[in-house]
């Protein structure tokens, strides 16, 4: 599988692990990425007081990626979007794709855009992906952390369920790590709080951290670089702020199936995680073996659907 | 009370002709949004409703001035949810365009730091075709906290430097050009 490769301005900065993982990731998954030339910023969630500001941002990007010929994968939620929602723009607003191409002096013809999760998930499958681990993460116990972005609003993102998402549960289970419920999955870890009312930010990201606790979970798994700031990044100044100890490591999905893969730790930049994933890495292999009765419990709803 | 005297009735036309603000003659006021919320969660005071009841109604100037336009975590919840398709996140977004033109006409005074920091924080995407990171942080925490606040986040700022996950200098593109010729066709 050949795709084109946006990693957007956090990847090349504070989320650099997730940059990493996911081109180690890829490779052994036998997916070919191509970085855009010369991408620039989406505009993030600071442009969303001027929108057409923002999607010019990221239409720039989109016509970048239509000059490789190829799908573009994303592995940054925010910029997901943001691009997403550009192409959207660009080929249901005549107004604004006419800004956009005189700007730049070519012509819109569309790119389709992925984000990395969808990619793993859907395109290359967890049976296949499964099929390049070489060992299992019994002893891992996560908790899936979806947030906003990755999800919603479905008409941009359409991969997933925005009430209840389970790709990154599959992605969990199929490494043998055990996969936790977590009423939290979808919440919001107030990262866009952050510059605006910055204990607030810190309350919400508290309460993920509090059901992560209670559920018994040894790390927190996410897709997104923003959720990775508030949950690792700031996990010392919530500390501080809540006089609390949290310790809780925070994986991105693509770390996760690195430790599958057998990938070196070096490789998947666990050293640049803000809070130590040591404890967990130690503790694979160490899981208790459950008995092999599994009840799949379906939502009813679900279930009736599925009659 | 509410006067009608003082009421503003084009508030919300002004609003439906702003990007993303188009649809919100079509709220009715259901609560689906405030149900939802996470920052109602924390905080009863924060009510998406709310604003958009006074943004119909034509409560300008108290729309505009009121700290609860800053609160939204643009978490897309109630967007998601809303059974009129309000797409209210972006109506936030549109009001907001509005309150920072008022600010900068000098008309309103806005009592959030989020507008600086959206500023700050595009204004070095225009220069460099990529957000300078430490630039923006440094300079907004310096401006809304003073040289002591600021030197509060130094240990934070040198631990990801040491990580190698901060730049000191800014990530530049080729295409400042493009960038710019973006900025003033959407600008026009």
């Amino acid at each position: 599988m050949k795709l084109a490769y946006y990693p957007g301005c956090t990847l090349h900065g504070t989320a650099r692990e997730y940059d990493a993982s996911t081109k180690a990731v890829c490779k052994a998954a036998g997916i070919e990425l191509t970085e855009i030339d010369d991408w620039n910023c989406c505009g993030a969630l600071e442009a969303i007081f001027d929108k057409e500001l923002s999607m010019g941002l990221s239409a720039r990007n989109n016509f970048k990626a239509q000059k490789t010929g190829l799908d573009l994968v994303i592995p940054c939620s925010i910029c997901s979007h943001n691009l997403s929602r550009a192409d959207k723009a660009m080929k249901t607003d005549s107004g604004f794709r006419a800004k956009i191409e005189k700007a730049l002096g070519e012509k819109y013809t569309g790119v389709n855009i992925k984000h990395l999760l969808d990619v793993v998930v859907n395109d290359l499958g967890t049976e296949t992906l499964a099929a390049k681990f070489t060992k299992s993460l019994n002893g891992i116990k996560a908790v899936p952390y979806y947030g906003c972005l990755l999800i919603r609003p479905s008409e941009v993102c359409k991969f997933d369920n925005p009430e209840n998402p389970t790709s990154l549960d599959d992605i969990i289970k199929s490494t043998g790590a055990e996969c936790l419920p977590f009423t939290q999955k979808t919440k919001c870890c107030g990262g866009n709080l952050l510059m605006s009312k910055q204990d607030y930010a810190f309350i919400l990201t508290k309460k993920l951290f509090d059901e992560a606790k209670s559920s018994g979970a040894n790390c927190i798994v996410v897709a997104c670089p923003m959720c990775h700031m508030l949950l690792d990044g700031q996990q010392e100044m919530i500390e501080k702020a809540h006089n609390t100890v949290i310790d809780m490591p925070v994986l991105y999905f693509t770390q996760l199936i690195g430790l599958a893969m057998g990938l070196s730790e070096k490789e998947l930049e666990l050293d640049k995680n803000m809070v130590s994933p040591a404890k967990v890495i130690d503790s694979i292999g160490k899981g208790v073996k459950k008995a092999e009765v599994k009840i799949e419990a379906k939502p009813a709803i679900e279930a009736e659907a599925a009659q | 009370m509410i006067k009608s005297n003082d009421l503003d009735p084009n508030f919300k036309y002004e609003i439906s002709k702003e990007p993303g603000g188009e649809n919100i003659k079509k709220c009715f006021n259901c609560t689906g949004c405030t149900v939802g919320c996470p920052v109602t969660e924390i905080d009863k005071t924060y009510n998406p409703r709310r604003i958009l009841r006074k943004a119909i109604l034509g409560m300008r100037k108290e729309v505009l001035s009121d700290e609860s336009l800053w609160l939204c975590a643009s978490c897309y919840i109630c967007y998601e949810r809303c059974p009129q398709d309000v797409k209210i996140t972006e109506v936030i977004g549109a009001i907001r365009a509005i309150a920072q033109r008022e600010a900068k006409a000098g008309k309103i005074k806005l009592d959030n730091p989020k507008p600086l920091f959206d500023h700050l924080f595009i204004d070095s995407v225009k220069k460099n075709g990529k957000w300078y990171e430490a630039g923006v942080s440094g300079t907004f925490m310096l401006m809304t906290k003073g040289i002591g606040g600021a030197l509060g986040y130094a240990p934070m700022g040198f631990e990801l430097w040491k990580k190698g996950k901060l730049s000191i200098l800014p990530h530049t593109i080729k295409g400042k050009d493009e960038i710019k010729r973006i900025c003033e066709e959407v600008e026009k």
